[in-house]
């Protein structure tokens, strides 16, 4: 017969337990940094963005001290000379110092970067909430802005500007004003998203006045939006006002901005480059620090983002 | 219906089927060395040269429509569309006879009615028709091929008067699109001259076409600006408005275009190295610059304040802004009138020669009671030499010692500001700048500007008697002599009465590829005699 | 579906009343007479006054603006008042231009930006994602009119490729036509590239993450046809929502790129008619301008359905 119970051969030792294979490299893995520099390090657009941007506040604040002359000084006599010792960017078209007015352009193309990204995010957050809230006045203050947005935001502030006469003023206000209705849209669509939350809900379900909600749990969640959106709209500002300057409906010369000087040196380009040159570097450099920064905020701030960590 | 109505009508109705196409295909290889493509100064917006008076305007009207009289290039009126003139022995009857052979672009001939029906529309906007206007008895065609102007008073500058070439100029056009109200367009543009306008391929700001008249007869003696035969030796001629200077020089280089009315002085270098391209001086009558008093309101109605001004500011300056550096170009002007021109004098001009005086303008100032209110700038900054212009004044006021509210738009608002007189706090202005082309600044025949007459005259408003009354000399002057002594007598009025401060004489340049022959110096870009290989 | 489209079209109405009446006043109450500068340096005031009377300048605003909208509900977009040409016809003169030059810039700035931005995403974190998103910024802060002038330098002057400036009609053939275009559509499409390349990776980078792609990559699906099938589809909708947005930057940008190359387009034609007061083409262009504006956002609408199955209207 055959044998009985046989005895299960002996088993092989347990094999190791392998390692999960790797994960696919959509997701590496990420290290978590701590700090202030742990910060900078993971995002480090906002460091490169916000230092650049510190280097022309610096610039702008400082101007008088760097080794600037007036820079509304003609002297017709001197015109059109090439940089060189005395004139480190040269001279434009009436003989005033390129450097100079590069130096104080900075205050006037930083202080519309940053008046129009402020006022413009006011104006847009009250327009927003009062919009997001206040469902009679939603439909009617939405066709204002949607009619106001498809006007192309540049000829909006050309004819603007048409109204009145050229001066740092009137270019902010009218750029701020073809900026607000992206802002209010923008707000509106955040308020009327949280509206639905339930905490609202509670809120709203606990008597709490419209204003206590507004300022208590809407308004910190738009907060984060409406930063990002402002650098952006801070850079297109400064570009804006540039473009005015070229149509001829900017800032009056007499007060340098880097929009004005090179749209003055724009008809000798070809001969005496360094007119638009200098200016359009210092400008492309803000406009680009403002802009890493914005998408620096705007990673940092997602809390999509914030998940991965 | 008769001739006349039927063809108005097809024109009419063609004009309105062509305005339904887009702009026509380009032509054949071949024809394109019969083109001539010209870059323009400014803009060709409208095309009524009685109704729009922008020299843009005159300069293009000048090929579409003919005049009665012409200047040569010594400003001497010559017969043009007249075949012989006579006049009283008492000076007050004129009595014109057409050419033979004269004809519309429609094909009809030019008749004496036409010639009434269009200097009666002219007289209304025209400076000298005004004149005219106002001491006319009787304007009247005679018969088909001749007219007569009675007038109560001898007008001597009558045929300057039709053959000048400051703007408006006396174009005659058919007598149907004449009778239109002065202060109208005209709807067709149906021309006595060498060339058609093309209407349907007009797009306003872009381009401009006009194609040759060949039943055009021309005169046979040489031409010489509007006088003589004005032959056409190019078919098309098409004018591309850029507003970029940076492209109009690319465009000239790389062969796109054939002849740039108004390039930069500072872009002449590079255009010169390029052994394809010719550049010469525009216009020898040049530009006078000017900076322009409000005599109306404190402080400049103090004649002391304007000298103060006038002894402070240097022409070198404002020259170099609008010029640049090429010392050719420009030159300093203690005069009202035009260098080079048989009446040009400096009586008078010493203030604006010789060494700046501030400290003895700052006295001066205070004298005439400035105590630091803002002077009200008006500048415009989309047109190029009055840009710079303002820069130098603000540069110059503050030097003074003045505050200035520097007033930066466009051209537009500083025409309608500059007309307003109400005082500078409440939408006025004490200071604005223009400029005058040299051609009428030679005489005081069509000198608006220099008018002295207060309220009646330009902006600003100056009220001299002298300057006025030395004005009626030089109109009833019969002798060379006379008028100069007049000239002299106006020139001194009007700098010690400073009715404006000419900051500066300039010149332009023009600047055209090799292959184009004939370009001449002139006032006007004259376009006969031109050919392209 | 059509009804859809038809309550749409419906609801542009009082967006665009809402501009006319804005566009109206705005110009009403702007300084700057061009009557005055029709009148010339010769005129006296009287004579300004006759201008203005004749063009119907002197009327109160109620009438001014009743008459104006009277007659664009007829299709009358009225005359100019410095060519005394009907505006329709210069709008229609100028159109094509514009056009062809924004069609040829979405086109090339979509073709670039896109692939861009999938790439950055895909490689997200890497060197390649960050120096493709430092050229996309780029794209934005540099002036239009610096790059176009540089552009024309290069190729134009120096190298001879391509002509300075101008514009060939299409009729002419599809050669001197595009090559006309080219410069100006690069220098015009640098900031749309950067704005769409942007929302791209965003995009892309949640789509990425979502589990529909894990399983297809579980699958085998090559890398390919998982970033351009899967992922970019479900993508398209913020983007297409952009590059309609985008139009609107696109026609403030043509201003300046249509100065600088010379290009007989509208945005030239709106700038010159907005400084010289020329208020029937200023009143004529915005209002297409609007429409067209409001018209995209329809269409952008519309392509939602073909990206998203969910979205149904």
């Amino acid at each position: 017969m055959a044998s009985a119970t046989v005895l299960a051969p002996a088993a092989a030792p347990p094999e190791p337990v392998r390692a999960a294979p790797a994960l696919p490299d959509i997701m590496p893995p990420v290290k978590a940094r701590k700090g202030f520099w742990g910060f900078l390090l993971r995002y480090p657009t906002i460091g490169i963005g916000g230092a650049l941007l510190l280097v022309m506040l610096v610039i702008a604040v400082f101007a008088p001290l760097l080794w600037t002359a007036d820079p509304t000084a003609l002297a017709p006599a001197l015109r059109t000379r090439e940089p060189s010792a005395r004139f480190w960017f040269g001279t434009d078209m009436l003989g005033r110092d390129v450097y100079s007015r590069v130096m104080y352009g900075a205050r006037v193309s930083l202080l519309v970067g940053f008046s129009v990204a402020l006022l413009s995010s006011a104006i847009g957050l009250l327009i927003g909430l009062v919009s997001g809230f206040i469902r009679w006045a939603d439909s009617i203050i939405m066709r204002i802005m949607d009619g106001m947005m498809s006007i192309p935001p540049i000829l909006l502030a050309i004819a603007l500007m048409a109204l009145t006469r050229g001066s740092v003023r009137n270019v902010i206000i009218s750029i701020t004003i073809a900026e607000i209705p992206r802002v209010s849209r923008l707000v509106r669509g955040v308020v009327l998203s949280l509206r639905e939350q339930p905490y609202v809900d509670a809120a709203v379900a606990a008597g709490t006045r419209t204003p206590v909600i507004m300022w208590r749990h809407i308004l910190p969640n738009t907060l984060a939006p409406l930063t990002v959106q402002a650098t952006y709209i801070c850079a297109s500002a400064m570009i804006i006002e540039a473009i005015l300057s070229f149509i001829g409906a900017g800032t009056p010369p007499i007060i340098p901005s880097w929009g004005n000087i090179m749209a003055e040196g724009r008809a000798l380009w070809q001969v005496k480059p360094y007119i638009v040159f200098f200016p359009a570097v210092f400008l492309s450099v803000t406009v680009l620090a403002v802009n890493l920064l914005g998408d620096g905020l705007r990673d940092a701030l997602d809390p999509r983002m914030a998940k991965r960590i | 219906m008769d001739r006349r109505t039927f063809l108005k009508a097809s024109a009419g109705i063609g004009a309105l089927a062509s305005t339904g196409g887009l702009s026509a295909p380009a032509l054949a290889q071949g024809a394109a060395a019969r083109t001539l493509r010209f870059v323009p100064q400014a803009n060709l917006a409208n095309f009524d040269p009685i109704w729009g008076t922008q020299y843009v305007v005159r300069n293009a009207s000048v090929l579409v429509w003919d005049t009665l009289y012409g200047v040569d290039d010594k400003l001497e009126p010559q017969r043009q569309m007249v075949e012989s003139e006579e006049v009283s022995a008492d000076g007050l009857t004129w009595t014109f006879k057409l050419r033979e052979g004269l004809r519309f672009h429609d094909g009809e001939r030019v008749l004496a009615k036409d010639c009434v029906a269009s200097l009666a529309r002219w007289c209304v906007r025209d400076g000298m028709g005004q004149m005219i206007r106002a001491i006319q008895e009787e304007l009247v065609a005679v018969d088909d091929r001749s007219f007569r102007w009675r007038l109560k008073s001898p007008y001597p500058k009558m045929l300057l008067a039709l053959g000048k070439n400051n703007t408006p100029m006396a174009f005659i056009m058919p007598e149907r699109l004449a009778r239109t109200d002065p202060f109208q367009q005209i709807t067709e543009f149906v021309g006595s001259g060498p060339m058609r306008f093309a209407r349907n391929e007009w797009v306003p700001g872009a381009r401009s076409v006009f194609t040759k008249f060949d039943q055009y007869q021309p005169r046979r003696e040489p031409a010489s600006w509007l006088a003589g035969g004005k032959r056409m030796l190019v078919d098309r001629i098409e004018w591309h408005i850029m507003p970029d200077p940076a492209t109009a020089s690319g465009a000239l280089q790389n062969g796109e275009v054939d002849w740039w009315e108004t390039p930069l002085t500072d872009l002449i270098p590079t255009l010169r190295r390029n052994r394809n391209i010719a550049v010469d001086i525009a216009d020898p009558l040049g530009n006078i610059g000017s900076f322009r008093f409000n005599h109306l309101h404190p402080p400049f109605s103090d004649v002391r304040a304007r000298r103060a001004v006038q002894m402070a500011l240097s022409q070198e300056d404002y020259m170099r802004a609008v010029v640049g550096d090429d010392n050719n170009m420009w030159r300093l002007l203690p005069s009202f009138f035009t260098p080079e021109t048989p009446l040009y004098t400096e009586a008078g001009g010493e203030p604006l020669k010789g060494p700046r005086n501030i400290d003895a303008a700052k006295r001066l100032l205070a004298e005439a009671g400035y105590s630091g209110q803002p002077i009200t700038v008006l500048v415009a900054q989309d047109q190029a030499p009055l840009k710079a212009m303002g820069e130098v004044t603000n540069a110059l006021l503050r030097s003074l010692g003045m505050n200035v509210d520097f007033v930066a738009t466009d051209w537009g608002t500083v025409g309608q500001r500059r007309s307003m007189k109400n005082p500078p706090g409440q939408g006025g202005w004490h200071i604005f700048h223009t400029w005058h082309a040299g051609a009428d600044c030679v005489n005081p025949a069509a000198y608006l500007a220099l008018r002295a007459n207060g309220e009646q005259a330009w902006f600003g408003w100056p009220s001299s008697a002298e300057v006025e009354a030395a004005r009626d000399r030089w109109f009833a002057a019969t002798t060379l002599d006379q008028e100069k002594a007049a000239v002299a007598d106006m020139n001194r009025a009007a700098m010690q009465h400073v009715t404006y401060i000419p900051n500066g004489f300039y010149l332009g340049y023009q600047a055209w590829r090799r292959n184009v022959t004939g370009v001449v110096k002139a006032p006007i870009p004259f376009f006969w005699g031109v050919a392209k290989s | 579906m059509l009804a859809y489209i038809i309550r749409r079209i419906l609801a542009t109405i009082p967006v665009m009343v809402v501009v006319a009446l804005f566009v109206f006043s705005l110009l009403y109450i702007a300084p700057g007479d061009p009557a005055a500068v029709i009148a010339g340096d010769q005129a006296t005031p009287a004579d300004v006054e006759r201008i203005r009377a004749s063009l119907g300048l002197d009327r109160p605003f109620l009438v001014r603006f009743g008459a104006w909208a009277w007659d664009i509900v007829r299709g009358d977009l009225g005359t100019s008042i410095f060519t005394n040409l009907p505006v329709s016809l210069m709008i229609k003169q100028r159109i094509e231009p514009t056009l062809s030059l924004m069609i040829i810039t979405l086109l090339l700035a979509v073709g670039i930006a896109v692939p861009m931005g999938v790439v950055a995403a895909w490689k997200a974190g890497s060197w390649i994602d960050r120096a493709v998103m430092v050229f996309a910024v780029f794209g934005f802060s540099v002036p239009v009119f610096v790059v176009g002038y540089l552009l024309a330098y290069v190729f134009a002057l120096e190298l001879d490729w391509l002509p300075v400036q101008g514009y060939t009609a299409f009729s002419e053939g599809f050669g001197p036509w595009f090559e006309n275009l080219i410069l100006p559509a690069i220098a015009l499409g640098g900031v749309y590239i950067a704005l769409i390349a942007r929302i791209t990776r965003a995009t892309m980078l949640e789509v990425l993450q979502q589990d529909y792609i894990r399983t297809a990559r579980a699958k085998g699906a090559n890398q390919g046809s998982i970033l351009f099938l899967h992922a970019l589809k479900n993508a398209a909708v913020p983007i297409v929502t952009v590059v309609g947005i985008g139009v609107a930057l696109l026609i403030g940008g043509a201003v300046v790129t249509e100065s600088v190359f010379a290009i007989p387009g509208l945005g030239r034609l709106t700038v010159d008619a907005i400084l010289r007061r020329d208020y029937p083409v200023i009143q004529g262009v915005i209002l297409l301008f609007s429409f067209v504006y409001v018209l995209v956002n329809l269409v952008v609408d519309l392509l939602y359905t073909l990206f998203d199955p969910r979205i149904r209207y």
